[in-house]
């Protein structure tokens, strides 16, 4: 097993007293496409800028490569990259400036990438930024965070300004990150389709902690919809277990589930003389059950 | 040459390793037949590297796929003969199940139903021979 790039123990952060990250747990891997998903306010940013050290933990640890995010030597610094959900550019720069003053804090900054992607993105190097649309701003920030070829990406909302043609070659570029194993992309998105499309890992974020996480495809398996029909009423409590929402109507009855596993359907079935039909969830459906 | 619906919400990867097997079961992916390189289908379908490899990985330990040294992945010789019959049984048995909980929702009895189980095996069968004649 591969050392984590990286690897949170019981973080937690409050700012004057106020709880906005408790008590998370995560790890990235190698070659991990991360998708986070969470409410406005859910506390998606703050644990973003935990793991780049923008700010000290107010309990427990991350580390980076090895080191706590908040003392992040040089050398490791330069193998992150980042996109910020406010862009940071310079107004009074052009596209080609902008990309010039970050390639210069970089050794081994790809030029040959950064300029194919430009062309293909149709971002004009000798535009000035003041005049770039929102959609445009979005992407010259996520070059500026590919021309080093980081080891760790991390995207807060990167996507929220893009049109679907612009999304889908981020996606691609993301996918290219991620192809040989050895780097991995972090990323937070309301547009939940991306993220089923990319993410292996999703973390929901809810109520200030790490409501889920874990294998995406697990997640898809363990969040089910249940419809359960019988030959007779069904007795007023269901009884079927980590029940997250149900809604009956006689003999029917349809039921969301969290920790399902298929071994469960024949149980169920059998204790209420039923037919059980389980029914996969898309992840928005899933996004929106566990925010009931 | 694969058909993915990210937002179906059955799993990807159980998509993409449910389509290889049938159709290398079926013989629409003759052996020998390459596959896609790993990141050549993840950009294709815009879904994670991670699970198109976990795929071939998964098929590979099954014997439907033949790894390759720097060549890509192919279907594998013997990918019909190497799934035993209890495994693809087990396959089965989820059909099974939903068969006979109808026939039981409907009061019909187990000789009637294995008969008309019987009956439909034969009908199909014919069907199936009579498409596959005039292709020869």
């Amino acid at each position: 097993m591969s050392v984590p790039y990286v690897a949170a123990h019981r973080l937690g952060k409050a700012f004057y007293g106020k709880t906005v990250l408790e008590d998370v747990s995560f790890s990235v891997e190698p070659g991990d496409i991360v998708g986070v998903l969470g409410k406005n306010g859910a506390g998606k940013t703050t644990l973003l800028e935990l793991v780049l050290g923008f700010s000290p933990p107010t309990a427990g640890r991350v580390e980076v490569f090895g080191h706590p995010s908040f003392r992040l030597p040089g050398a490791a610094k330069a193998r992150l990259g980042f996109v910020p959900q406010q862009d940071e550019l310079v107004n009074s720069l052009t596209a080609a400036d902008q990309i010039g003053v970050i390639a210069s804090f970089y050794p081994r900054w790809d030029d040959e990438l950064i300029n194919g992607l430009s062309r293909a993105w149709e971002v004009d190097p000798s535009e000035r930024i003041k005049g770039m649309s929102v959609g445009q701003r979005q992407k010259l920030s996520i070059l500026l965070a590919l021309g080093h070829r980081p080891d760790l990406l991390i995207l807060d909302e990167p996507v929220a300004s893009l049109d679907p043609v612009a999304r889908r070659q981020f996606l691609e570029q993301i996918i290219d990150v991620a192809a040989d194993g050895r780097r991995a992309v972090v990323f937070s998105s309301h547009i939940v389709s991306d993220v089923e499309r990319l993410a292996n890992k999703i973390w929901i974020v809810k109520d200030h902690r790490l409501y889920w996480q874990g294998d995406f495809d697990s997640l898809k398996d363990s969040i089910v919809r249940l419809h359960i029909r019988a030959a007779r009423a069904l007795p007023d409590a269901l009884a079927v277990p980590n029940a997250l929402s149900v809604q009956r109507n006689g003999s029917t009855a349809t039921v969301v589930v969290r920790d399902w596993s298929d071994a469960l359907r024949g149980d169920v079935a059998e204790r209420l003389g039923a037919e059980v039909e389980v029914e996969p969830l898309t992840l928005e459906d899933i996004f929106l059950e566990l925010h009931r | 040459m694969f058909i993915l619906k990210p937002h179906s919400g059955v799993p990807i990867y159980r998509q993409l390793s449910e389509q290889i097997r049938r159709m290398a079961a079926s013989g629409q992916l003759q052996p020998g037949t390459e596959l896609p390189s790993i990141r050549d289908l993840a950009i294709q379908h815009a879904i994670n590297p991670m699970t198109v490899s976990k795929v071939y990985s998964l098929l590979e330990a099954e014997g439907v796929l033949e790894r390759n040294r720097g060549k890509p992945m192919t279907i594998a010789k013997l990918a019909r003969a190497q799934s035993p019959v209890a495994k693809r049984m087990q396959q089965l048995e989820p059909h099974l199940e939903q068969l006979v909980l109808a026939a039981r929702q409907l009061e019909l009895g187990e000789a009637d139903v294995a008969k008309a189980l019987r009956n439909t095996w034969e009908k199909t069968d014919e069907r199936s021979v009579r498409r596959r004649t005039p292709a020869r």
